[in-house]
């Protein structure tokens, strides 16, 4: 009976998921018209932007904030040059440090961009698409919509137990099985749905913009190569990126690639994507966001972003930060690897010291003692008050005679 | 099957929102802390946290901006109203930017989560901190937040710091109705309504915490400036030094 109901589930989720990809072939509109300085309006959505406010309140004094003027003010310049002046001005942008790839947005326009989003993209229009998406949630309001969803759904799911368990017949119980089905199904769908119209209202600012609007589908297609890059380096089965399970909060990213290159206007393909801008203002970004990245424990993903990075010409930091990335998973393979890339990165910038550091540790351990013992002396030599020169000192003394 | 479980356990969890009736009050002082009437001390009273909204059918919180407006004015009124009849003086926080307000801020935060920690592992029986085994008979009470309370803005013109949470979900006619029709059909207990909260004493100087009251079920309505007296009442419990509160109980 359940996996009935299961597969019935599946084959509609699949048919309306195809329909809606075939449905919109056409350029996604421009925005509609903005009326500008919105006031939430009734008890609910009042209710909601105050509680936003009180943790818009924290938020503004969170250690997690990335608080320097320039960056904070590049990238709201890409929001505001994407959405417009008119709509720009109901949103607050918080740049948090965390390492993972998203942006959120909140009723009352706290919109939070992740410094893993800023270390994945590589051009103002891959920024510009994900900044619009969010906005786009503001713009029709869905978190509202999406509060009064979920509280309509266990309304009815708790009427439904009450009156089900006063009966105590099969059929019913039968029924209100389904009925959960139904109800959770759909608030997951309505969820999906409004995901899909934020993607739609995003790539309508930038088709109306001045950057490439096709950008929007490239960062989802990065993301798949980083997830197959992850999934690889695991030795696991390439994920599927088409399939959407009951409870997931957003379209497949595989839809979202197809649907958004569909959405961009064509005409457009001509246009400049700002990534000269782009990597000129993440440039003393990028190597902290690329440490925080390789903490993660994700070999593959972290390697893959780092190889992406270097597509525009390997620095010192990059092939130091490699050189982390392989020291950190520790096999003895990855020792003599890790120790070639600090290498390369020492001859590039000799006196990179962090990269000393790497390559003694790493030669050390892989039995070189008087090369590393030698490279762990240059690292102390160009940064003598480093908060690990004594225990530097204390490994280089239990190794042998310094030289 | 795991599809199954899953949904089942979605139910469950909503369900469980009302199945607990939790109507417990726990107080602890820290051993030795004494606070006679009319000792004149002075108080930093910290932003409370405050919010009011009701409680849908199915349990959620619905959030209502202006009881939350009401109820931060009338507990405000009411906190200093209540320390000034114990004989102490409730100041606010002077206003700060920047690093001493993100210091604030960690340490509002910092004082949450050790009074969850009390409330989770020393008030109630049956969770124990490994590292807090042997703390854990009557009368020792020993929770601090570090000493570096003493640069919080405002530290040195006070001698302690008032912690303040409240959270109250009002039941909606729904959730009434609901928890009516639960109990006389099925008689299924249905909680309606939330009126939680917790006060706490830090001591400005080494960081102890002093007092902790935790009250998971309060009266008074928070809406109104009577009810919410009632509730800082009932919030600073045994409060060191309010003797008479104590004399009256039963």
């Amino acid at each position: 009976m359940k996996w009935i109901v299961q597969f019935s589930l599946a084959v509609s989720f699949a048919v309306s998921a195809s329909a809606a990809s075939k449905k919109k072939t056409v350029p996604a509109p421009p925005p509609p018209p903005y009326a500008g300085a919105y006031q939430p309006q009734g008890v609910d959505e009042i209710g909601l932007w105050r509680e936003d406010d009180e943790r818009e309140r924290k938020l503004a004094d969170s250690p997690l904030l990335i608080r320097d003027e320039s960056l904070n003010a590049y990238v709201r310049n890409v929001f505001c040059s994407t959405v417009g002046l008119d709509r720009c001005n109901s949103v607050r942008i918080y740049v948090v440090r965390v390492p993972v790839f998203n942006a959120t947005m909140t009723a009352n326009g706290t919109m939070s961009v992740y410094s893993g989003l800023l270390l994945r993209a590589r051009t103002e229009a891959e920024l510009a698409a994900v900044l619009g998406h969010e906005f786009g949630h503001f713009e029709r309001r869905h978190l509202l919509e999406r509060f009064k969803a979920s509280r309509k759904s266990t309304d009815l799911l708790s009427w439904a137990a009450v009156l089900t368990s006063m009966s105590r017949s099969r059929q019913l119980y039968q029924s209100f099985d389904m009925l959960q089905f139904s109800v959770l199904g759909n608030y997951y769908r309505f969820g999906r749905n409004q995901e899909r119209e934020a993607d739609i209202l995003g790539i309508g600012y930038l088709n109306a913009g001045t950057l490439l609007p096709q950008a929007a589908s490239r960062v989802w297609r990065n993301l798949i190569l980083e997830a197959e890059a992850s999934a690889a380096a695991r030795g696991l089965k390439k994920p599927d990126f088409d399939r959407i399970s009951f409870f997931s909060s957003h379209p497949s990213r595989g839809e979202r690639a197809n649907y958004l290159y569909a959405l961009a206007a064509p005409d457009a393909l001509g246009r400049g994507e700002g990534a000269e801008r782009y990597a000129e203002a993440l440039a003393p970004w990028i190597t902290s966001f690329l440490d925080d990245q390789i903490a993660l424990n994700d070999f593959g993903a972290s390697d893959f972003i780092i190889g992406r990075i270097a597509e525009s010409g390997w620095t010192a930091d990059l092939w130091r930060v490699r050189g982390d990335l392989y020291r950190r998973r520790g096999h003895q393979r990855d020792l003599m690897n890790a120790a070639d890339f600090y290498s390369k990165a020492i001859k590039l910038n000799p006196n990179l010291a962090a990269a000393q550091r790497g390559l003694g540790l790493s030669l050390i351990k892989t039995g070189r003692k008087s090369e590393g013992i030698s490279a762990l002396e240059e690292y102390l030599q160009l940064k003598p008050n480093a908060s690990d020169a004594a225990m530097i000192r204390l490994t280089i003394s239990s190794i042998g005679e310094p030289k | 099957m795991k599809f199954v479980c899953r949904v089942w356990g979605v139910l469950l969890l909503g369900l469980a929102n009302f199945s607990v009736a939790i109507a417990q009050e726990r107080t602890a002082v820290k051993e030795g802390f004494e606070l006679s009437a009319n000792s004149g001390k002075r108080i930093l009273l910290f932003r409370p946290a405050i919010s009011v909204g009701a409680q849908s059918t199915g349990g959620m919180f619905e959030p209502n901006a202006d009881w939350t407006d009401k109820a931060r004015l009338n507990v405000e009124m009411a906190l200093e109203k209540r320390q000034k009849s114990l004989g102490n003086g409730i100041i606010a926080p002077p206003e700060v930017f920047g690093e001493q307000k993100r210091l604030a801020e960690e340490y509002t935060k910092l004082f949450g989560a050790v009074a969850q920690a009390v409330v989770r592992y020393q008030f109630f029986v049956g969770n124990r901190l490994p590292t807090k085994k042997r703390d854990n008979k009557v009368g020792v009470f020993d929770w601090s937040l570090g000493p570096g309370v003493s640069d919080l803005p405002g530290a040195k013109d006070a001698d302690f710091a008032l912690f303040i949470y409240n959270k109250d979900a009002f039941g909606s006619t729904g959730r009434k109705l609901f928890q009516l029709v639960a109990a006389l059909g099925p008689g299924i207990a249905v909680k309606s309504g939330e009126h939680a909260g917790y006060a706490g004493l830090v001591d400005l100087k080494t960081g102890e915490l002093l007092w902790l009251n935790a009250d998971a079920a309060m009266g008074g309505d928070v809406r109104d400036v009577e009810g919410a007296e009632k509730r800082v009442k009932q919030l600073l419990e045994e409060f060191p030094g309010s003797v008479p509160t104590k004399a009256k109980k039963p």
